[in-house]
Protein backbone atom coordinates (compact mmCIF):
# COMPACT_ATOMS: atom_id res chain seq x y z
CA UNK A 1 0.00 0.00 0.00
CA UNK A 2 2.44 2.57 0.93
CA UNK A 3 4.41 1.78 -2.06
CA UNK A 4 1.86 2.46 -4.23
CA UNK A 5 1.69 6.18 -2.71
CA UNK A 6 5.15 6.65 -2.59
CA UNK A 7 5.03 6.16 -6.74
CA UNK A 8 1.95 7.75 -7.23
CA UNK A 9 3.74 10.86 -4.61
CA UNK A 10 6.47 11.09 -7.33
CA UNK A 11 4.93 10.78 -10.60
CA UNK A 12 2.86 13.92 -9.36
CA UNK A 13 5.86 15.79 -8.53
CA UNK A 14 7.32 15.18 -12.15
CA UNK A 15 4.34 16.64 -13.51
CA UNK A 16 4.55 19.39 -11.69
CA UNK A 17 8.00 20.06 -11.97
CA UNK A 18 7.49 19.91 -15.06
CA UNK A 19 5.56 22.82 -15.58
CA UNK A 20 7.98 24.80 -13.69
CA UNK A 21 11.07 23.48 -16.40
CA UNK A 22 9.30 23.75 -19.22
CA UNK A 23 10.72 26.73 -21.20
CA UNK A 24 8.24 29.64 -21.27
CA UNK A 25 5.90 28.73 -24.22
CA UNK A 26 5.82 30.86 -27.23
CA UNK A 27 3.08 32.97 -27.23
CA UNK A 28 2.13 33.66 -30.52
CA UNK A 29 3.52 31.73 -33.75
CA UNK A 30 5.84 32.99 -35.88
CA UNK A 31 4.95 33.60 -39.89
CA UNK A 32 6.38 31.09 -42.22
CA UNK A 33 9.39 33.28 -43.98
CA UNK A 34 7.39 32.49 -47.12
CA UNK A 35 4.18 33.57 -45.93
CA UNK A 36 5.90 36.66 -44.86
CA UNK A 37 7.53 37.46 -47.72
CA UNK A 38 4.11 36.91 -50.12
CA UNK A 39 2.40 38.98 -47.50
CA UNK A 40 5.16 41.95 -48.13
CA UNK A 41 4.85 41.84 -51.79
CA UNK A 42 1.34 41.76 -51.62
CA UNK A 43 -0.04 45.64 -50.92
CA UNK A 44 -3.58 44.83 -49.77
CA UNK A 45 -1.96 45.89 -46.82
CA UNK A 46 -2.35 49.59 -47.59
CA UNK A 47 -5.51 51.69 -47.02
CA UNK A 48 -6.14 55.04 -48.79
CA UNK A 49 -6.88 58.11 -46.57
CA UNK A 50 -10.23 58.55 -48.02
CA UNK A 51 -11.12 55.52 -47.62
CA UNK A 52 -10.15 55.75 -43.76
CA UNK A 53 -12.32 59.26 -43.57
CA UNK A 54 -15.12 57.56 -44.85
CA UNK A 55 -14.69 54.58 -42.25
CA UNK A 56 -14.19 57.27 -39.44
CA UNK A 57 -17.20 59.40 -40.39
CA UNK A 58 -19.56 56.64 -40.82
CA UNK A 59 -18.32 55.41 -37.23
CA UNK A 60 -17.51 51.88 -39.15
CA UNK A 61 -17.30 50.11 -35.30
CA UNK A 62 -14.84 47.41 -37.34
CA UNK A 63 -12.31 50.21 -37.47
CA UNK A 64 -9.33 50.20 -34.69
CA UNK A 65 -7.10 53.08 -35.36
CA UNK A 66 -3.79 52.88 -34.26
CA UNK A 67 -1.13 55.68 -33.87
CA UNK A 68 2.35 55.22 -34.11
CA UNK A 69 3.68 58.37 -33.36
CA UNK A 70 5.32 59.55 -29.95
CA UNK A 71 2.68 60.34 -27.30
CA UNK A 72 3.37 64.53 -27.35
CA UNK A 73 2.34 64.29 -31.00
CA UNK A 74 -0.79 62.19 -30.29
CA UNK A 75 -1.86 64.87 -27.61
CA UNK A 76 -1.60 67.34 -29.77
CA UNK A 77 -3.63 65.57 -32.49
CA UNK A 78 -5.10 62.15 -33.34
CA UNK A 79 -7.69 60.70 -35.77
CA UNK A 80 -10.94 60.42 -33.79
CA UNK A 81 -10.92 57.34 -31.96
CA UNK A 82 -7.16 56.01 -32.51
CA UNK A 83 -5.12 54.54 -30.14
CA UNK A 84 -1.49 55.67 -29.22
CA UNK A 85 1.33 52.41 -28.47
CA UNK A 86 4.86 53.58 -28.88
CA UNK A 87 5.95 50.77 -31.52
CA UNK A 88 8.42 49.39 -28.67
CA UNK A 89 5.58 47.72 -26.76
CA UNK A 90 4.01 46.70 -29.61
CA UNK A 91 4.16 42.94 -29.30
CA UNK A 92 3.48 43.17 -24.96
CA UNK A 93 0.74 41.33 -23.85
CA UNK A 94 -1.71 43.50 -23.30
CA UNK A 95 -1.18 45.05 -26.63
CA UNK A 96 -1.11 42.01 -28.43
CA UNK A 97 -4.75 41.40 -26.89
CA UNK A 98 -5.71 44.22 -28.27
CA UNK A 99 -4.38 43.47 -31.85
CA UNK A 100 -6.22 40.17 -31.08
CA UNK A 101 -9.75 41.07 -30.71
CA UNK A 102 -11.84 39.39 -33.43
CA UNK A 103 -13.75 41.31 -35.93
CA UNK A 104 -11.53 44.54 -35.82
CA UNK A 105 -9.63 45.98 -38.76
CA UNK A 106 -6.33 47.69 -37.18
CA UNK A 107 -4.93 50.36 -38.91
CA UNK A 108 -1.36 51.54 -38.12
CA UNK A 109 -0.60 54.89 -39.17
CA UNK A 110 2.11 57.70 -38.33
CA UNK A 111 3.54 60.74 -39.41
CA UNK A 112 4.35 58.77 -42.72
CA UNK A 113 4.77 55.11 -43.68
CA UNK A 114 8.29 53.97 -42.37
CA UNK A 115 7.03 53.19 -38.74
CA UNK A 116 3.51 52.29 -40.00
CA UNK A 117 5.45 49.73 -42.61
CA UNK A 118 7.97 48.01 -39.17
CA UNK A 119 4.71 47.69 -36.83
CA UNK A 120 2.82 45.85 -39.72
CA UNK A 121 5.77 43.71 -40.48
CA UNK A 122 6.33 42.94 -36.72
CA UNK A 123 2.68 42.20 -35.84
CA UNK A 124 2.38 39.62 -39.60
CA UNK A 125 5.33 37.95 -38.58
CA UNK A 126 3.80 37.25 -34.98
CA UNK A 127 0.84 35.85 -37.52
CA UNK A 128 -1.61 38.48 -35.93
CA UNK A 129 -4.21 39.25 -38.98
CA UNK A 130 -6.36 42.20 -40.01
CA UNK A 131 -3.25 44.71 -39.80
CA UNK A 132 -3.65 47.43 -42.67
CA UNK A 133 -1.22 50.83 -43.05
CA UNK A 134 -2.97 53.87 -44.01
CA UNK A 135 -0.89 54.78 -46.84
CA UNK A 136 1.15 57.92 -46.44
CA UNK A 137 0.52 58.42 -42.94
CA UNK A 138 -1.10 61.12 -41.08
CA UNK A 139 1.10 64.30 -43.85
CA UNK A 140 -1.01 62.35 -46.87
CA UNK A 141 -4.20 62.61 -44.80
CA UNK A 142 -3.54 66.11 -43.89
CA UNK A 143 -2.86 67.23 -47.36
CA UNK A 144 -5.61 65.32 -48.97
CA UNK A 145 -8.48 66.09 -46.55
CA UNK A 146 -7.69 69.09 -44.61
CA UNK A 147 -5.71 70.72 -47.29
CA UNK A 148 -8.24 72.36 -50.00
CA UNK A 149 -7.79 71.02 -53.67
CA UNK A 150 -7.70 72.45 -56.87
CA UNK A 151 -10.02 71.16 -59.31
CA UNK A 152 -9.09 71.26 -62.65
CA UNK A 153 -12.41 71.85 -65.17
CA UNK A 154 -11.07 69.12 -66.86
CA UNK A 155 -11.59 66.29 -63.95
CA UNK A 156 -13.75 63.40 -64.79
CA UNK A 157 -16.79 62.61 -62.33
CA UNK A 158 -15.05 60.41 -60.48
CA UNK A 159 -12.47 63.22 -59.53
CA UNK A 160 -14.91 65.38 -58.84
CA UNK A 161 -17.05 62.89 -56.33
CA UNK A 162 -13.64 62.48 -54.65
CA UNK A 163 -13.46 66.30 -54.34
CA UNK A 164 -16.72 67.08 -53.15
CA UNK A 165 -16.48 64.08 -50.59
CA UNK A 166 -12.82 65.65 -49.42
CA UNK A 167 -14.67 68.87 -48.73
CA UNK A 168 -17.55 67.24 -46.81
CA UNK A 169 -14.85 65.59 -45.03
CA UNK A 170 -13.01 68.81 -44.42
CA UNK A 171 -16.12 70.22 -42.63
CA UNK A 172 -16.53 66.86 -40.77
CA UNK A 173 -13.00 67.08 -39.36
CA UNK A 174 -12.71 70.93 -39.04
CA UNK A 175 -16.32 72.17 -38.92
CA UNK A 176 -15.08 74.96 -41.07
CA UNK A 177 -16.04 76.12 -44.70
CA UNK A 178 -13.95 74.88 -48.04
CA UNK A 179 -11.11 76.96 -47.17
CA UNK A 180 -9.65 76.42 -43.75
CA UNK A 181 -6.05 77.02 -43.49
CA UNK A 182 -5.64 76.09 -39.49
CA UNK A 183 -4.94 72.24 -38.63
CA UNK A 184 -7.72 70.97 -36.70
CA UNK A 185 -8.46 71.10 -33.20
CA UNK A 186 -6.38 68.81 -31.15
CA UNK A 187 -9.57 68.30 -29.00
CA UNK A 188 -10.31 65.18 -31.11
CA UNK A 189 -7.47 63.01 -30.20
CA UNK A 190 -8.90 61.60 -27.42
CA UNK A 191 -6.96 59.25 -25.23
CA UNK A 192 -8.36 55.58 -24.76
CA UNK A 193 -7.39 53.54 -21.70
CA UNK A 194 -5.88 50.46 -23.51
CA UNK A 195 -7.82 47.26 -21.70
CA UNK A 196 -8.53 44.03 -22.32
CA UNK A 197 -11.25 42.86 -23.97
CA UNK A 198 -13.79 41.25 -21.53
CA UNK A 199 -14.22 37.98 -23.39
CA UNK A 200 -17.47 37.57 -24.73
CA UNK A 201 -19.17 34.59 -22.77
CA UNK A 202 -17.95 34.40 -18.95
CA UNK A 203 -20.18 32.82 -16.86
CA UNK A 204 -22.09 34.35 -14.01
CA UNK A 205 -21.32 33.95 -10.11
CA UNK A 206 -20.14 30.58 -8.89
CA UNK A 207 -21.68 28.06 -6.98
CA UNK B 1 -10.00 22.36 -30.08
CA UNK B 2 -9.72 24.88 -27.59
CA UNK B 3 -11.18 25.30 -24.43
CA UNK B 4 -13.48 26.58 -23.06
CA UNK B 5 -15.31 24.78 -26.18
CA UNK B 6 -18.41 27.07 -25.29
CA UNK B 7 -17.11 30.27 -24.38
CA UNK B 8 -14.70 30.44 -27.50
CA UNK B 9 -17.82 29.68 -29.66
CA UNK B 10 -16.53 26.44 -30.97
CA UNK B 11 -19.48 24.70 -30.09
CA UNK B 12 -23.38 26.27 -30.27
CA UNK B 13 -24.12 27.62 -26.54
CA UNK B 14 -27.16 25.60 -26.50
CA UNK B 15 -25.15 22.75 -25.54
CA UNK B 16 -23.98 24.38 -22.62
CA UNK B 17 -26.75 22.87 -20.74
CA UNK B 18 -26.59 19.26 -21.90
CA UNK B 19 -23.02 19.52 -20.73
CA UNK B 20 -24.36 20.88 -17.68
CA UNK B 21 -26.26 17.83 -16.78
CA UNK B 22 -23.39 15.21 -17.46
CA UNK B 23 -20.71 17.02 -15.75
CA UNK B 24 -23.40 16.98 -12.44
CA UNK B 25 -23.67 13.78 -13.31
CA UNK B 26 -19.81 12.85 -12.79
CA UNK B 27 -19.16 15.43 -9.84
CA UNK B 28 -22.48 13.44 -7.90
CA UNK B 29 -21.00 10.45 -8.88
CA UNK B 30 -17.57 11.05 -7.77
CA UNK B 31 -18.82 12.50 -4.68
CA UNK B 32 -21.13 9.93 -3.53
CA UNK B 33 -18.49 6.92 -4.84
CA UNK B 34 -15.64 9.04 -2.48
CA UNK B 35 -17.83 8.82 0.73
CA UNK B 36 -19.14 12.38 0.64
CA UNK B 37 -22.77 11.32 1.29
CA UNK B 38 -22.08 9.65 4.90
CA UNK B 39 -21.77 12.76 7.47
CA UNK B 40 -20.14 11.20 9.53
CA UNK B 41 -17.48 10.23 7.04
CA UNK B 42 -16.91 14.05 5.73
CA UNK B 43 -16.86 15.27 9.76
CA UNK B 44 -14.20 12.90 10.65
CA UNK B 45 -11.67 14.82 8.81
CA UNK B 46 -12.12 17.21 11.83
CA UNK B 47 -11.77 14.84 14.25
CA UNK B 48 -9.07 13.06 12.54
CA UNK B 49 -10.31 9.22 12.30
CA UNK B 50 -10.98 9.68 8.59
CA UNK B 51 -9.33 12.26 6.01
CA UNK B 52 -11.46 11.29 2.93
CA UNK B 53 -12.77 14.75 2.43
CA UNK B 54 -8.89 16.60 2.78
CA UNK B 55 -7.76 13.55 0.29
CA UNK B 56 -10.24 13.86 -2.19
CA UNK B 57 -10.69 17.61 -2.58
CA UNK B 58 -6.89 18.78 -2.61
CA UNK B 59 -6.06 15.65 -5.29
CA UNK B 60 -9.09 16.80 -7.43
CA UNK B 61 -7.38 20.68 -7.26
CA UNK B 62 -4.43 19.11 -8.10
CA UNK B 63 -5.44 17.15 -10.68
CA UNK B 64 -7.73 20.31 -11.99
CA UNK B 65 -4.69 22.90 -11.40
CA UNK B 66 -2.21 20.96 -13.31
CA UNK B 67 -4.64 19.89 -15.96
CA UNK B 68 -5.86 23.53 -16.86
CA UNK B 69 -1.82 24.73 -16.87
CA UNK B 70 -0.84 21.68 -18.88
CA UNK B 71 -3.95 22.26 -21.44
CA UNK B 72 -3.01 25.86 -21.53
CA UNK B 73 0.90 25.22 -22.01
CA UNK B 74 -0.14 22.66 -24.96
CA UNK B 75 -2.48 25.28 -26.23
CA UNK B 76 -5.66 23.73 -26.19
CA UNK B 77 -7.21 25.60 -23.35
CA UNK B 78 -7.51 29.86 -23.65
CA UNK B 79 -6.65 30.21 -19.95
CA UNK B 80 -8.49 34.15 -19.85
CA UNK B 81 -11.80 32.89 -21.11
CA UNK B 82 -12.06 30.56 -18.22
CA UNK B 83 -14.20 32.11 -14.98
CA UNK B 84 -11.91 33.34 -12.42
CA UNK B 85 -14.04 33.68 -9.05
CA UNK B 86 -13.71 37.42 -8.44
CA UNK B 87 -12.27 37.72 -4.87
CA UNK B 88 -13.88 39.82 -2.30
CA UNK B 89 -11.73 39.30 0.63
CA UNK B 90 -14.14 40.51 3.38
CA UNK B 91 -17.29 38.66 2.22
CA UNK B 92 -14.82 35.00 1.84
CA UNK B 93 -13.57 35.15 5.05
CA UNK B 94 -16.86 35.97 6.58
CA UNK B 95 -18.71 33.65 4.56
CA UNK B 96 -16.43 31.15 4.59
CA UNK B 97 -16.41 31.35 8.89
CA UNK B 98 -19.99 31.10 8.89
CA UNK B 99 -20.37 28.06 6.01
CA UNK B 100 -17.30 26.88 8.37
CA UNK B 101 -19.96 26.54 11.48
CA UNK B 102 -22.81 25.63 9.49
CA UNK B 103 -20.27 22.73 8.07
CA UNK B 104 -19.66 21.58 11.60
CA UNK B 105 -23.29 21.75 12.44
CA UNK B 106 -24.81 20.28 9.59
CA UNK B 107 -21.91 17.84 8.21
CA UNK B 108 -22.40 18.74 4.45
CA UNK B 109 -21.62 21.03 2.30
CA UNK B 110 -24.01 21.81 -0.18
CA UNK B 111 -22.66 19.83 -3.00
CA UNK B 112 -21.74 16.58 -0.79
CA UNK B 113 -25.88 17.05 0.80
CA UNK B 114 -27.32 16.76 -2.85
CA UNK B 115 -25.47 13.32 -3.00
CA UNK B 116 -26.47 12.51 0.77
CA UNK B 117 -30.06 13.01 -0.26
CA UNK B 118 -29.86 11.06 -3.42
CA UNK B 119 -28.86 7.97 -1.83
CA UNK B 120 -31.81 8.19 0.91
CA UNK B 121 -30.03 10.26 3.55
CA UNK B 122 -32.73 11.96 5.34
CA UNK B 123 -30.30 14.33 7.04
CA UNK B 124 -28.73 15.37 3.56
CA UNK B 125 -32.50 16.30 2.35
CA UNK B 126 -32.88 18.22 5.33
CA UNK B 127 -29.86 19.93 5.15
CA UNK B 128 -30.22 20.48 1.68
CA UNK B 129 -33.88 22.08 2.61
CA UNK B 130 -31.99 24.46 5.12
CA UNK B 131 -29.88 26.07 2.75
CA UNK B 132 -33.12 27.43 0.68
CA UNK B 133 -34.43 29.27 4.05
CA UNK B 134 -30.52 30.10 4.49
CA UNK B 135 -30.13 31.55 1.07
CA UNK B 136 -33.94 32.82 1.21
CA UNK B 137 -32.85 34.84 4.84
CA UNK B 138 -30.07 36.12 3.14
CA UNK B 139 -31.70 37.62 -0.26
CA UNK B 140 -34.32 39.57 1.96
CA UNK B 141 -31.88 40.92 4.58
CA UNK B 142 -29.23 41.85 1.79
CA UNK B 143 -29.53 45.36 2.10
CA UNK B 144 -27.89 44.83 5.67
CA UNK B 145 -25.30 43.44 4.11
CA UNK B 146 -24.57 45.04 0.87
CA UNK B 147 -21.44 47.04 1.37
CA UNK B 148 -19.99 43.73 3.39
CA UNK B 149 -20.89 41.97 0.33
CA UNK B 150 -19.20 44.39 -1.92
CA UNK B 151 -16.12 45.16 0.12
CA UNK B 152 -12.37 44.33 -0.18
CA UNK B 153 -13.12 43.76 -3.77
CA UNK B 154 -9.82 42.77 -5.91
CA UNK B 155 -11.08 41.51 -9.25
CA UNK B 156 -10.52 38.00 -10.44
CA UNK B 157 -6.92 37.84 -9.01
CA UNK B 158 -4.54 34.81 -9.29
CA UNK B 159 -3.32 33.61 -5.80
CA UNK B 160 0.50 33.10 -7.36
CA UNK B 161 0.93 36.96 -7.94
CA UNK B 162 0.19 37.65 -4.63
CA UNK B 163 3.27 35.79 -3.73
CA UNK B 164 5.18 36.94 -6.80
CA UNK B 165 5.46 33.35 -8.91
CA UNK B 166 3.88 32.34 -11.45
CA UNK B 167 1.54 30.04 -11.50
CA UNK B 168 3.25 26.97 -12.65
CA UNK B 169 5.41 27.45 -9.65
CA UNK B 170 2.57 28.44 -6.98
CA UNK B 171 1.25 24.56 -8.50
CA UNK B 172 4.31 23.01 -7.73
CA UNK B 173 4.36 23.81 -4.41
CA UNK B 174 0.71 23.06 -3.96
CA UNK B 175 1.43 19.63 -4.63
CA UNK B 176 4.55 19.34 -2.48
CA UNK B 177 2.18 20.44 0.10
CA UNK B 178 -0.58 18.57 -0.69
CA UNK B 179 1.68 15.57 -0.42
CA UNK B 180 2.86 16.12 2.92
CA UNK B 181 -0.60 16.68 4.10
CA UNK B 182 -1.31 13.42 2.79
CA UNK B 183 1.05 11.94 4.44
CA UNK B 184 0.50 13.91 7.99
CA UNK B 185 -3.65 12.86 7.53
CA UNK B 186 -1.96 9.02 7.31
CA UNK B 187 0.12 9.48 10.71
CA UNK B 188 -2.97 10.99 12.51
CA UNK B 189 -5.66 8.40 11.05
CA UNK B 190 -3.26 5.93 12.25
CA UNK B 191 -3.28 8.00 16.09
CA UNK B 192 -6.51 8.26 16.23
CA UNK B 193 -9.23 5.93 18.34
CA UNK B 194 -11.42 3.77 15.22
CA UNK B 195 -14.77 5.11 14.89
CA UNK B 196 -17.37 3.06 13.76
CA UNK B 197 -19.91 4.85 11.44
CA UNK C 1 -8.47 -0.35 -4.77
CA UNK C 2 -12.22 -0.58 -2.93
CA UNK C 3 -12.89 -0.56 1.19
CA UNK C 4 -15.42 -2.91 2.13
CA UNK C 5 -17.69 -1.84 4.52
CA UNK C 6 -19.24 -4.06 6.94
CA UNK C 7 -22.69 -3.06 5.44
CA UNK C 8 -21.92 -4.44 2.10
CA UNK C 9 -21.30 -1.08 0.43
CA UNK C 10 -18.19 -0.14 -1.15
CA UNK C 11 -16.36 3.32 -0.97
CA UNK C 12 -13.63 4.76 -3.86
CA UNK C 13 -10.19 4.63 -2.76
CA UNK C 14 -9.88 8.94 -1.74
CA UNK C 15 -7.05 9.24 -4.19
CA UNK C 16 -8.84 7.66 -7.27
CA UNK C 17 -12.57 9.83 -6.36
CA UNK C 18 -10.04 12.64 -6.01
CA UNK C 19 -8.71 12.02 -9.75
CA UNK C 20 -12.14 11.61 -11.11
CA UNK C 21 -13.59 14.62 -9.40
CA UNK C 22 -10.97 16.72 -10.65
CA UNK C 23 -10.50 15.51 -13.95
CA UNK C 24 -14.59 16.31 -13.69
CA UNK C 25 -13.34 19.43 -13.07
CA UNK C 26 -11.20 19.79 -15.14
CA UNK C 27 -13.66 19.05 -18.70
CA UNK C 28 -16.15 21.20 -16.82
CA UNK C 29 -13.26 24.13 -17.46
CA UNK C 30 -12.46 22.70 -20.46
CA UNK C 31 -16.16 22.74 -21.90
CA UNK C 32 -17.60 25.31 -20.52
CA UNK C 33 -15.10 27.70 -18.82
CA UNK C 34 -15.97 27.37 -15.57
CA UNK C 35 -16.52 25.65 -12.24
CA UNK C 36 -18.93 23.21 -10.60
CA UNK C 37 -21.33 24.90 -7.79
CA UNK C 38 -23.95 23.73 -5.92
CA UNK C 39 -25.43 26.57 -4.02
CA UNK C 40 -25.94 28.88 -6.97
CA UNK C 41 -28.81 26.29 -7.76
CA UNK C 42 -30.18 26.49 -4.47
CA UNK C 43 -29.82 30.82 -4.94
CA UNK C 44 -31.79 30.57 -8.60
CA UNK C 45 -34.42 27.92 -7.37
CA UNK C 46 -35.09 30.33 -4.21
CA UNK C 47 -35.14 33.42 -6.77
CA UNK C 48 -37.51 31.60 -9.25
CA UNK C 49 -40.26 30.99 -6.28
CA UNK C 50 -40.06 34.54 -5.08
CA UNK C 51 -40.31 35.51 -8.35
CA UNK C 52 -43.48 33.36 -8.94
CA UNK C 53 -45.31 34.61 -5.87
CA UNK C 54 -44.13 38.45 -5.40
CA UNK C 55 -42.90 39.65 -8.81
CA UNK C 56 -42.84 42.84 -7.86
CA UNK C 57 -40.60 41.79 -4.51
CA UNK C 58 -38.09 40.76 -6.81
CA UNK C 59 -37.88 43.80 -8.94
CA UNK C 60 -37.25 45.91 -5.90
CA UNK C 61 -34.69 43.60 -4.38
CA UNK C 62 -31.31 44.46 -4.80
CA UNK C 63 -30.50 41.24 -4.95
CA UNK C 64 -33.35 39.04 -6.29
CA UNK C 65 -32.90 41.42 -9.47
CA UNK C 66 -29.17 40.46 -10.55
CA UNK C 67 -30.74 37.07 -11.26
CA UNK C 68 -34.49 37.00 -11.47
CA UNK C 69 -37.20 39.20 -12.54
CA UNK C 70 -37.73 40.98 -16.26
CA UNK C 71 -37.16 38.44 -19.02
CA UNK C 72 -33.82 36.68 -16.60
CA UNK C 73 -35.15 32.93 -16.53
CA UNK C 74 -33.41 31.51 -13.02
CA UNK C 75 -34.26 27.87 -13.53
CA UNK C 76 -32.72 27.62 -17.37
CA UNK C 77 -29.07 27.94 -15.62
CA UNK C 78 -26.22 25.79 -15.81
CA UNK C 79 -26.08 25.52 -12.20
CA UNK C 80 -29.66 24.28 -11.88
CA UNK C 81 -29.02 21.53 -14.73
CA UNK C 82 -25.58 20.73 -13.34
CA UNK C 83 -27.35 19.65 -9.87
CA UNK C 84 -30.01 17.87 -11.08
CA UNK C 85 -27.37 16.13 -13.17
CA UNK C 86 -25.52 15.50 -9.94
CA UNK C 87 -28.40 13.99 -8.11
CA UNK C 88 -28.63 11.40 -10.73
CA UNK C 89 -24.95 10.74 -10.86
CA UNK C 90 -25.00 9.77 -6.62
CA UNK C 91 -27.88 7.92 -7.17
CA UNK C 92 -26.11 6.06 -9.87
CA UNK C 93 -23.15 5.13 -7.31
CA UNK C 94 -25.71 4.98 -4.55
CA UNK C 95 -26.97 1.84 -7.35
CA UNK C 96 -23.31 0.61 -7.93
CA UNK C 97 -21.92 0.84 -4.88
CA UNK C 98 -25.14 -0.45 -2.92
CA UNK C 99 -25.43 2.29 -0.77
CA UNK C 100 -28.91 3.22 -1.47
CA UNK C 101 -31.07 3.41 1.79
CA UNK C 102 -33.45 5.85 3.50
CA UNK C 103 -32.13 6.66 6.78
CA UNK C 104 -30.99 9.13 9.24
CA UNK C 105 -27.15 8.58 9.78
CA UNK C 106 -26.58 10.06 12.94
CA UNK C 107 -23.90 9.37 16.31
CA UNK C 108 -25.55 6.75 18.46
CA UNK C 109 -24.99 8.90 21.29
CA UNK C 110 -27.77 11.37 19.48
CA UNK C 111 -31.22 10.71 18.42
CA UNK C 112 -32.68 10.98 14.73
CA UNK C 113 -34.55 14.08 15.59
CA UNK C 114 -31.41 16.11 17.26
CA UNK C 115 -29.51 15.25 14.52
CA UNK C 116 -32.28 16.36 11.58
CA UNK C 117 -32.42 19.74 13.59
CA UNK C 118 -28.67 20.36 13.39
CA UNK C 119 -28.93 19.51 9.72
CA UNK C 120 -31.04 21.75 8.86
CA UNK C 121 -29.61 24.57 11.38
CA UNK C 122 -26.58 23.61 9.17
CA UNK C 123 -27.87 23.42 6.11
CA UNK C 124 -29.69 27.31 6.89
CA UNK C 125 -26.45 28.52 7.95
CA UNK C 126 -24.23 26.98 5.33
CA UNK C 127 -27.02 28.74 2.70
CA UNK C 128 -26.13 32.43 4.45
CA UNK C 129 -22.82 32.00 4.66
CA UNK C 130 -22.66 30.69 0.91
CA UNK C 131 -24.39 33.78 -0.44
CA UNK C 132 -22.31 35.68 1.44
CA UNK C 133 -19.01 34.71 0.05
CA UNK C 134 -20.92 34.38 -3.73
CA UNK C 135 -20.04 30.62 -3.33
CA UNK C 136 -19.57 27.28 -1.45
CA UNK C 137 -17.21 24.53 -0.98
CA UNK C 138 -17.56 23.73 -4.73
CA UNK C 139 -18.37 26.45 -6.37
CA UNK C 140 -15.66 29.39 -4.55
CA UNK C 141 -13.35 26.65 -2.85
CA UNK C 142 -12.86 23.84 -5.63
CA UNK C 143 -13.54 25.33 -8.82
CA UNK C 144 -11.73 28.68 -7.35
CA UNK C 145 -8.62 26.38 -6.48
CA UNK C 146 -8.30 24.90 -9.80
CA UNK C 147 -7.61 28.18 -11.43
CA UNK C 148 -5.61 29.39 -8.45
CA UNK C 149 -8.65 32.35 -7.81
CA UNK C 150 -6.79 34.32 -4.56
CA UNK C 151 -11.23 34.47 -2.90
CA UNK C 152 -10.86 30.56 -3.89
CA UNK C 153 -8.30 30.08 -1.56
CA UNK C 154 -9.41 32.19 1.32
CA UNK C 155 -12.59 30.38 1.06
CA UNK C 156 -11.26 27.27 1.58
CA UNK C 157 -8.92 28.17 4.41
CA UNK C 158 -11.89 30.06 6.44
CA UNK C 159 -14.42 27.19 5.66
CA UNK C 160 -12.17 24.66 6.58
CA UNK C 161 -10.62 26.30 9.79
CA UNK C 162 -13.60 27.54 11.18
CA UNK C 163 -15.00 23.66 11.07
CA UNK C 164 -12.07 22.53 12.94
CA UNK C 165 -13.35 24.86 15.56
CA UNK C 166 -16.77 24.54 15.53
CA UNK C 167 -16.62 20.87 14.91
CA UNK C 168 -14.64 20.55 18.45
CA UNK C 169 -17.61 22.54 20.16
CA UNK C 170 -20.36 20.36 18.19
CA UNK C 171 -18.26 17.39 18.75
CA UNK C 172 -20.75 15.70 21.30
CA UNK C 173 -22.83 15.46 17.52
CA UNK C 174 -20.67 13.55 15.77
CA UNK C 175 -18.19 11.23 18.08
Amino acid sequence: MEKKYTILSVILVILALGLVILPGKNERKEADPKILLGSIVEKSRYLSVDQITHRIIENDPTLLLIDLRPADQFKTFALPGAINIQPDSLLSKSIVDLFTQPGKDKVLYANADLISEQGWLMCTRYSLTRIYIMKGGLNEWYNTIIQTQVVKPTASSTDLDLVSFRNAARMYFTGAGNTPEARPTASTGEKIEVSRKAPAAKSGGGC
Amino acid sequence: MIGPIISSGLVSSAWDNVFAVFLGMGFGFALESSGFSSSRKIIGTFFGYDFVVVKVFFTAAIVASLGLLYLSYMGLVDYSLLYIQPTFITSAIVGGIIMGIGFAMGGFCPGTSVCAAAVGRIDGLVFFGGMFIGVFLFSEAFPLFENMYYSGSLGPKMINSVFGISPELFTFLLVLMAIGMFYGAGWVQGKVKKIDY
Amino acid sequence: MKKNKYDGSFYLNPYLGGVILGTVLLLSFYISGRGLGASGAVKNSVAATVNAIAPTHVEQSAYYSQFAGGDKKPMNNWLVYEVLGALAGAFLSGIIFNRLKLKVEHSPKITSRRRLIFALLGGLIFGFGSQLAKGCTSGAALSGMAVLSLGGYITMIAIFGTAFVAAWIFRKNWI
